[in-house]
């Protein structure tokens, strides 16, 4: 059994309207469909029951909220410390989003913090883990760009037809 | 920023569907206040745009790869143009300048593994870019969602 959604050209329309902006008017949505408010409303509950859409949120500037140093941090770790590492990255202050990777590297992390210097404390912390080898760090650098309009939603709407 | 700053993001993070009036009732402000603060956050760039969190295995989505980018500079490679070009490719969610290992990182989300490939041919064949590593991530899990997408 599949997990995935069944949608239609009107659930569509919701999702891409609010993907680019969450306070989209149902209205404004219902126009552009030629359905009714009610329905609009009807199927953003129905999209929200289903688990499609989990909440809408706002996008913040890390820098702007005063976390100056956003970085990514991939390591290469001990075959049987990856869990263990994770675990203990993700309690990590600063530390936004750690994960198991399959690839260059065996867990990759984003953290953000307020210096260099707490960026650079951050990974010899985690440096210092008996189950780490090594840890690479990448500055990121000017505004990073978002596009939430980017998930395709088409290969969905294939399978209804 | 100050309370009401943090009062208006802190409940709109949840729901930005939120209305102004309920924000402002519950912070004993009016609603032309918390209008105008809430537009000063977006204009200051503190709130980037308010978007829809969603599942992405509820999409067709299996998971997230992380893609680290290599320009050829020497040989006139232009990381913006590059950026530019996989900002407007389906299923790429972030792109950012890196100092360090690599030259860009781009996080993109993947149906399967030979979707997978695939993002990583298209981004290799992109004039100006040398080289690209990539790791793959599993799915089911949130991946920044108060600063990124997923």
């Amino acid at each position: 059994m599949t997990r995935e959604a069944a949608l239609d050209r009107v659930d569509e329309a919701i999702l891409r309207a609010l993907q680019l902006d969450a306070r989209t008017k149902y209205s404004d949505i219902a126009q552009t469909q030629d359905v009714s408010v009610d329905t609009i409303i009807k199927r953003f509950r129905k999209l929200k029951r289903n688990g499609v859409i989990k909440r809408t949120t706002l996008l913040l500037d890390p820098r702007r909220l005063g976390l100056e140093i956003v970085a990514t941090l991939a390591m290469t770790v001990e075959p049987n410390g990856i869990d263990e590492v994770v675990d203990y990255i993700q309690r990590r202050s600063g530390v936004l989003f750690a994960t198991h990777s399959v690839g260059q590297y065996d867990v990759f992390a984003v953290a953000a913090t307020r210096t260099m210097n707490e960026m650079n404390t951050l990974k010899e912390h985690i440096q210092g883990h008996g189950k780490v080898k090594d840890v690479k760090a990448s500055i990121w650098v000017d505004q990073f760009l978002l596009c939430p309009q980017n998930f395709e939603l088409e290969p969905l709407l294939e399978a209804q037809r | 920023m100050n309370e009401l700053d943090a009062r208006i993001i802190g409940s709109m993070v949840d729901n930005a569907r939120l209305s102004f009036r309920k924000i402002a009732g519950d912070a004993d402000r009016s609603t032309d206040t918390v209008i105008n603060h809430y537009n000063q956050l977006v204009a200051d760039g503190v709130i980037r745009c308010s978007t829809v969190a969603v599942a992405t295995e509820r999409i067709g989505y299996e998971g997230a790869a992380a893609f680290n980018i290599d320009v050829a500079t020497a040989s006139g490679g232009n990381p913006s143009a590059i950026m530019e070009t996989l900002i407007k490719m389906p299923n790429i969610i972030v792109v950012t300048k890196t100092v360090g290992e690599h030259d860009i990182l781009t996080l993109a989300v993947i149906h399967d593994i030979n979707h997978y490939a695939k993002i990583g041919r298209e981004i290799a064949a992109i004039p100006g870019v040398r080289s690209i590593s990539s790791n793959l991530w599993p799915g089911g899990q949130e991946i920044c969602p108060k600063y990124f997408i997923v």
